[in-house]
């Protein structure tokens, strides 16, 4: 009886170490970042989120046709007050070419976020995130952002850093063409 | 008469807990509450959205909205890691169930041990009953047949 216990003791350690390391090998965290890095096209993982600009939700199903920029921000982010009214202007300019830009806001609150896009000027498409997002794109910190291709696959480049408008050009013709 | 022991008891405990919800302290709050960002509770935490949730917290007990109230509109801003509990899907769902999973296994281990024990204790109780004799037949005969040459 005592061997037992001690048998089953041994298995269950062994098979949450198993869990453990399935969860650090095949897990999503960072996944997505990492692989657009090595120059990798990956499939964009869905989501439907609340507005924060407006009512309603916004799914990333129902822009498929178009080339996608999601840029993850937060409001206590410095990086991120630098880049936004870049965001903005690229955003129109890319407007017509069937381009959108998404905000997805984290670890915000509502009135902050709200605030920061008025202070702004930020009128492109805004959703609230509640991690999980970031969690399957593998975003690690802010601001951070990636272009869906018309398709629905996120290709490279990933900035990982306050996007210039340079970057910005390049990664929505990449997008295009790809 | 217990009937009411308990239900007195009960409001006894339930009071202060009702009390706590609807004039929640900051103090409490920040206590129970945690950073998105560090993963620290609030009342550790000196970055930015901590700071920003402390302000909102105080600004809603002024406006007195209760525990629940303010627990509730945080999850809805900046989701349920706020409240510094594992999520309940994917892999932070074992969280939950490796420890609900090993009390179930704790309990059933106890009661597998006490029904063992029970089981090997009225054997020992059968053994030393002088009216359960494991003498067998022939042996008790014998006796038998001893005591009455001894009385006769």
């Amino acid at each position: 009886m005592h061997r037992v216990a001690q048998a089953a003791a041994v298995a269950v350690v062994i098979a949450l170490l198993g869990v453990l390391v399935w969860k650090v090998v095949n897990g999503n965290g960072g996944k997505i970042a990492h692989q657009v890095d090595n120059g990798q096209i990956v499939i964009a993982p869905p989501f439907v989120r609340s507005r924060l600009d407006t009512t309603g939700r916004l799914g990333l199903a129902s822009l498929r046709g178009k080339v996608v920029v999601l840029n993850f921000w937060a409001t206590w982010c410095i990086p991120c007050k630098q880049e936004a009214r870049t965001l903005e202007a690229v955003a129109n300019e890319w407007k017509s070419k069937g381009v959108v830009f998404v905000g997805i806001n984290e670890e915000s609150l509502t009135g902050d976020a709200k605030a920061f896009l008025a202070k702004y000027g930020v009128t492109y498409p805004q959703v609230k995130d509640d991690g999980s997002l970031e969690g399957h794109y593998g975003v690690i910190g802010y601001p951070e952002t990636f272009f869906v291709n018309r398709k629905g696959m996120v290709v490279p480049p990933h900035i990982a850093a306050p996007a210039t408008r340079q970057q910005l050009d390049a990664g929505i013709r990449g997008a295009i063409a790809s | 008469m217990r009937l009411l022991v308990a239900a007195l008891t009960a409001l006894v405990l339930a009071v202060p807990a009702l009390a706590d919800n609807l004039h929640p302290s900051q103090r409490q709050m920040e206590a129970e509450l945690v950073c998105p960002t560090c993963h620290e509770p609030l009342d550790e935490s000196s970055s930015p959205i901590a700071q920003r949730i402390k302000d909102y917290i105080r600004k809603r007990i002024a406006e007195g909205a209760t525990e629940n109230q303010i627990k509730d509109e945080l999850v809805a801003q900046l989701g349920p890691r706020v409240l510094g509990v594992p999520s309940t899907h994917g892999f932070d769902l074992l969280a939950w169930v490796i420890p609900l999973g090993g009390m179930g296994l704790g309990f059933l281990a106890v009661g597998a041990g006490a029904w063992a024990w029970s089981r090997n204790r009225s054997t020992d109780e059968a053994v030393l009953d002088p009216g359960a004799s494991s003498l067998g037949t022939h042996v008790e005969k014998r006796l038998d047949d001893e005591l009455a040459r001894f009385d006769g």
